[in-house]
């Protein structure tokens, strides 16, 4: 392993990991804005709605995030609609991920206690006003450490997109490998550029927990 | 002020109200006592519509509640309520739960909401606790707080669900000293509470219900010191030994 091929490399990988972080932010804001869209409807008191949502989370969740993949990036433009590899990816593991964050987010909004609900209709609020103001903000919060985590499964799942041709920073390894032969020095970097991005996400995540798990202990005593 | 006229409620196929009937005029004070599974907490939620009820009627100062219609929230908002489990809103201070309902629900400017938020709460003992969070205090402080939530929607009337049944002994004393004043100043209150001695002191009246049925009541003094149906006979008989 010669530090003149790490110099190299770097600027390549570097170049895939700028990918990788957009695909990441990209499909994490898609999943969002799904998953609270799916985590509402399945709440819906209208049946169709709700079997409506839970059917689309299931048949995702039942599918290879891969398959998901080639679906889009090759079926999808047979029907007239051009997206580039790129656009693919974003649209492929947003719609993936959206299934895991409408779970996540049912289980925040369920988790506030059906108690302050009635409290807040006591004193004479309407729904609307008791989703924003009383059952919301504390959904975010009990939601936010598997959002987390779920941010981190997206960015490792990023990776995914080099079957498709994005040239993230796996597809760069692998480009730079299969020139160079260095498959030792360009996947040992590679490894240690995805943890550079995942371990912060994950120390994150473990403090948001802990702070969790704290202020709860408080509200038994 | 409040008529409530034979109404009858179902859980599924258990029947918990059969016909209950009562009327509270304004400035009165109303326990209700009796068995768990008696229907008490349940008439005390269908005052205020938090639960519907299938036949009868029940209205404040006139005016019908129906869980199905668009009035039931501004309703709600002259009927306070109190819960056995506080439900504090717990990511708001002390001093928010209390100005949540004016300023959100009835438009109140935020500083008139303030200084009546903090009214209540030097009202209630709490003032050096307006920027607490209900975590931060004790069962008995928390649902001092929630009276003054309650109090602060200036309600013709406050329904108390069994508001220290969840409290340790030694925090029932101050709950029960602020309801104490409440009663003295003529507020409308409809209480549900297996607190004899405070029944006796400070209800005008008193109703035990058995069943889904008010099968007794009567002034406090007589229905509990010489009660004449044998079912509160030996309810009371229960409560008082234990």
């Amino acid at each position: 392993m010669a530090y003149s091929d790490i110099a190299a490399f770097f600027p390549i990988l570097l170049k895939g990991a700028v990918v990788t972080v957009q695909i990441t932010l990209g499909a994490l804001l898609l999943s969002t804005f799904l998953g609270l869209l799916l985590a509402l409807m399945k709440r819906s008191p209208f049946a169709p709605i709700s079997a409506l949502a839970s059917t689309f989370i299931n048949v995702i969740r039942g599918l290879p995030i891969i398959v998901q993949l080639f679906y889009i990036y090759f079926v999808i433009p047979e029907l007239g609609i051009d997206l580039s590899a790129f656009q693919a990816s974003i649209i492929g593991l947003g719609i993936a991920y959206s299934a895991y964050q409408a779970e996540n987010f049912r289980a925040g909004i369920e988790a506030v206690d059906a108690g302050q609900i009635e409290a807040a209709k006591s004193i004479g609020m309407k729904s609307a006003l008791i989703m924003r103001r009383v059952v919301l903000p504390q959904a975010v919060r009990i939601a936010l450490p598997p959002y987390g985590n779920t941010a981190v499964m997206i960015l490792k799942d990023s990776s995914l997109a080099s079957t498709i041709t994005v040239a993230e920073m796996t597809r760069a390894g692998q480009l730079i490998a299969a020139s160079t032969f260095q498959n030792t020095t360009v996947y040992t970097m590679v490894a240690l550029m995805y943890l550079a991005l995942s371990l912060p996400l994950i120390f994150g995540v473990n403090r948001l927990e802990r702070f969790f798990a704290k202020s709860r202990q408080g509200a038994d005593q | 002020m409040i008529a409530i006229d034979h109404i009858h409620k179902a859980f599924g196929a258990t029947q918990v109200l059969k016909g209950v009937s009562l009327d509270v005029a304004a400035g009165e004070v109303v326990c209700l006592i009796g068995p768990s599974g008696s229907g008490k907490s349940t008439v005390l939620r269908c005052i205020n519509g938090l639960e519907s009820y299938d036949s009868g009627a029940i209205t404040i100062h006139g005016q019908t509640v129906d869980v199905r219609r668009s009035d039931i929230h501004r309703l709600r908002t002259r009927v306070g309520m109190v819960f056995q489990r506080f439900n504090l809103f717990p990511h708001r201070t002390v001093l928010e739960n209390v100005m949540e309902g004016p300023i959100f629900v009835k438009g109140e400017p935020r500083t008139d909401a303030r200084r009546h938020a903090q009214e209540l709460l030097e009202k209630v003992g709490l003032a050096e606790k307006q920027a607490a969070y209900p975590t931060q205090l004790s069962g008995g402080q928390q649902q001092r707080v929630a009276i003054a939530r309650a109090l602060a929607m200036r309600p013709e009337a406050i329904l108390f669900d069994e508001p220290t049944s969840a409290l340790d002994p030694e925090l029932v004393g101050d709950v029960l000293t602020v309801m104490r004043d409440l009663a003295t100043e003529g507020m409308t209150m409809v209480v549900v509470t297996h607190e004899m001695s405070f029944a006796k002191e400070v209800a005008d009246r008193v109703c035990f219900l058995y069943g889904g049925q008010i099968v007794e009541e009567g002034p406090a003094s007589r229905v509990l010191s010489e009660p004449q149906n044998a079912r509160t006979q030996d309810f009371l008989r229960r409560v008082l030994n234990h």
